[in-house]
């Protein structure tokens, strides 16, 4: 279905009673949050600064409520359902790859209902940016993975394909701004993204990656590109398919609650049991211990590499540690 | 604010002249407002600006640190560090938008029951008069 | 900045016995990007440079090092470790000393008068970047970025840093090798965005912090890029008691943030790093700088100057001001 340009306020127009959130200016940065009445929705920009992984897993969330010296506990309702406008495919990617995870020894209730309740509108990119490299791990530019709906910016319309029955759903009820797509409008669709896809320089050469990683546990190459890395979380907080969380008791006088949170692998407390040992003491295990786990225990596990090739975690390294980088010192080790 | 808002005040005393100020205060029939949470510590110079921040956290409109004079310290120089940094701590809250009239420091003696008296009035006026705290605190939040 | 003389000095360095590494900066992985650099033979200090990209602040690697326990008859490695260092890590350097966070003797200070730095997320907005390595120089007045062959002049005042504007100290406070020669010291701008706030009332400042602490996603960068912020134990990591629950809401943010503050009040040598590397973009240096010059104004005390002062809140003076109490 073809979205004419013109009618897009009137199609936004008609989500936003429907709790809808899309990328919004926050300072300097994009970020994903609820549009309110009467809001323009711009889809320009590159990628939100914090991915949208955190709508079906939360930073923080409380998963029960309790009373000292009370067994009772209440769990807060879920939230509504949401849709999601201008997700990009890596992003949506991501929140498939996740999933995995969250499906694996047991169905981890909290992520499967709030994802259950999102409907993910992509938006594929025309214009890629300088560190991503979504198609050296699988992905695309304009790959439909984990979507419901996808959009194709063809300059004065917008190409709209249904990948689910949710995303369906939605062209059914904006049917009256729709008008069908023609053979021009595939060609011409096919013809921008392979232009974009063209314009990703920066590659990963996975091939035997996966494998030869544990063959380099002791390697110096990690303490090597380790060295610099000052242990912060802005690699994992911000990575779309990191899915590491805490789970701490708050109290309150006599209140309390159980939440979960993100934490991240790059903390020197993440691996730090109760007797004081820390089975990662240096941030050369933990540089390892991430760069292990998403190339090497994910695609082990699940059969999928748990990066998506957003270049986030390059871009806002406050020090230049470049995973495309790490990846090529690996593979040269590995031959 | 509704009329009848009664400020929650926290006071943390050094325990050998504001803490003994107070104790006067009481055994000689000094009235003063009932709203002052009394939390006893050794020495002012021992108030963690953590204290005063998760006071307020918790629930305090308003936070009150007392020690003895400059000199009189039990240990010699504790209130002159407590000086130093808590009032870095009011210019600090002040610039992150926390009302200073939340906020106070004072040298009560252990023989100035009365002066103990004006301080808490003048504590309580000013929480009154900044209303209840809203800032951040913690169970307004998303708790 | 003369390369030569650096990459002769640091050679010089990293061949004796006694130094461990060299801490400097090297060519980053794409556009103008600079990386930091650990260099432990006189062949690799060939990597060296210096930049006008070269804004982050390497003091902070000082005490960044795990101590792990070491193998029974193992004894710890106490060689030297040589820095490179700009006006402003050189006063983190002295501010180190003065904390005895870090001994004189175990740091080799190469001293790198600055003539400003540039901010990488102007750089980009306002002349693009690239995926392709790109290079700044300076060129006396202004900046020169060399990128695929063109060169593209850059007035200094459109990406010269935050920091370097309001620098007073260019040039490094102590060195023992000094590459090239001082520069000539410039005045500082206006402090405009501490002024901005300081002329709203306190609601509006409280407004204004709150729409930036609620972004804070909590990531601690700016704790652990901060050449001052290295205590073993971190109260935010502590869970008994826990005084700054974990949980990413405002209210923990704040807390965070005043906690984060409060503790380089009287430390903070304004190298700028934590509001560099915020990835929420949370102007943190405008509370650090306000503390800085509350901390000038009042008390007199500028931190990271003098290696043999008092640190400034272990210390008093019997006439500090009070007008504050009641």
């Amino acid at each position: 279905m073809l979205l004419n340009k013109e009618k897009w306020p009137e199609f936004v127009e008609k989500l936003i009673g429907k709790n809808l959130w899309a990328p919004k200016l926050e300072g300097e940065a994009m970020r994903f949050a609820l549009v309110a009445e009467g809001e323009e929705v711009s889809l320009e920009y590159g990628n939100t600064r914090v991915p949208p992984k955190g709508t079906a897993f939360p930073q923080t969330e409380t998963m029960y409520r309790f009373q000292l010296g009370n067994t009772d506990m209440q769990e807060p309702k879920l939230e509504e359902e949401r849709i999601l406008l201008g997700v990009r495919p890596c992003d949506a990617r991501a929140m498939a790859i996740i999933e995995k995870l969250f499906r694996w020894d047991y169905d981890d209730p909290y992520f499967l209902k709030r994802r259950e309740m999102l409907t993910l509108v992509g938006l594929a990119c025309n214009d890629p940016g300088l560190n991503c490299f979504c198609p050296s791990v699988g992905g695309a530019p304009d790959s439909a993975e984990g979507l419901d709906l996808l959009m194709y910016d063809l300059g004065d319309s917008f190409l709209m394909e249904s990948v689910t029955t949710k995303g369906e759903a939605l062209l059914a009820e904006t049917k009256e701004l729709l008008t069908d797509s023609d053979a021009d409008a595939v060609k011409t669709k096919e013809k921008l993204f392979a232009d974009a896809g063209a314009k990703i320089k920066r590659t990963v050469d996975h091939i035997g990656i996966p494998e030869g990683l544990p063959g380099l546990w002791e390697d110096p190459l990690w303490r090597r590109v380790s060295a610099s890395c000052i242990g912060c979380a802005t690699c994992t907080y911000l990575c779309p398919t990191c899915h590491c969380f805490d789970i701490q008791d708050e109290v309150e006088g006599f209140e309390a609650r159980r939440c979960r949170m993100w934490d991240s692998c790059m903390f020197e407390e993440y691996t730090l049991h109760t007797s004081g040992h820390n089975t990662r003491p240096t941030r050369r295990e933990r540089t390892r211990n991430r760069i292990n786990h998403k190339y090497s225990y994910y695609v082990d596990k699940f059969d999928v590499i748990a990066c998506v090739g957003c270049g986030r975690c390059i871009n806002l390294c406050p020090v230049n540690i470049d995973i495309v980088e790490i990846l090529r010192q690996v593979k040269e080790e590995l031959q | 604010m509704s009329e009848n808002y009664e400020p929650n005040i926290v006071a943390f005393l050094c325990n050998w002249c504001s803490y003994a100020g107070a104790d006067l205060a009481g055994t000689s029939r000094v009235q003063y407002p009932a709203n002052i949470q009394v939390i006893r510590v050794m020495c002012s110079g021992r108030v963690n600006p953590l204290y005063v921040m998760n006071a307020l956290q918790q629930g305090a409109d308003g936070v009150l640190v007392s020690g003895c004079h400059p000199g009189d310290c039990h240990y010699m120089e504790g209130n002159f560090y407590a000086r130093r940094r808590l009032g870095m701590l009011k210019d600090l809250m002040e610039f992150v938008g926390v009302d200073p009239r939340r906020f106070h420091m004072s040298w009560v003696s252990a023989s100035e029951g009365n002066k103990w008296k004006e301080v808490v009035e003048k504590t309580v006026e000013d929480a009154r008069e900044a209303g209840p705290f809203e800032g951040f605190r913690r169970r307004q939040i998303d708790w | 900045m003369d390369l030569e003389q650096l990459r002769k000095t640091a050679a010089e360095v990293v061949a004796r016995d006694d130094v461990k590494y060299l801490i400097g900066w090297k060519k980053g992985s794409y556009g103008s990007r600079v990386a930091p650099a650990f260099v432990e033979d006189a062949a690799s200090v060939i990597e060296l440079i210096f930049s006008p990209s070269c804004t982050a602040n390497l003091a902070t690697y000082l005490t960044l090092v795990e101590k792990t326990p070491l193998p029974r008859g193992q004894e710890t490695d106490k060689r030297k470790v040589a820095l490179m260092a700009k006006g402003c890590d050189s006063r983190a350097v002295v501010q180190l000393l003065v904390e005895k966070g870090i001994h004189r003797e175990d740091v080799i200070v190469i001293g790198c008068p600055c003539p400003g730095m540039i901010d990488q997320s102007l750089l980009a907005g306002k002349y693009g970047d690239t995926e392709e390595r790109s290079e700044v120089r300076w060129n006396g007045k202004d900046f020169t970025l060399v990128r695929g062959g063109d060169e593209i002049e850059i007035p200094r005042n459109d990406v010269l840093a935050e920091k370097c504007r309001l620098c007073r100290h260019p040039n490094p406070v102590i060195s023992d090798y000094l590459i090239g020669e001082a520069v000539k010291e410039w005045d500082p701008a206006e402090d405009s965005g501490v002024g901005e706030l300081e002329a709203k009332d306190v609601d509006g400042r409280g407004d204004y912090w709150e729409g930036q602490f609620s972004r804070c996603v909590r990531c601690y960068s700016c704790r652990n890029v901060c050449p001052l912020c290295y205590c073993q134990d971190c109260i935010l990591d502590r869970l008994n008691p826990t005084w700054i629950n974990r949980a990413v809401n405002f209210s923990e943010n704040t807390a965070f943030n005043i906690s984060r503050a409060f503790h380089l009040a009287g430390r903070c040598i304004e190298c700028g790093e934590c509001e560099r590397v915020c990835p929420a973009n949370i102007p943190l240096g405008k509370i650090n700088r306000k503390m800085a010059r509350e901390v000038r104004e009042k008390y007199g005390f500028e931190p990271g100057l003098d290696p043999d002062a008092e640190p400034f809140q272990a210390s008093f003076k019997p006439d500090d001001p009070e007008d504050f109490i009641l």
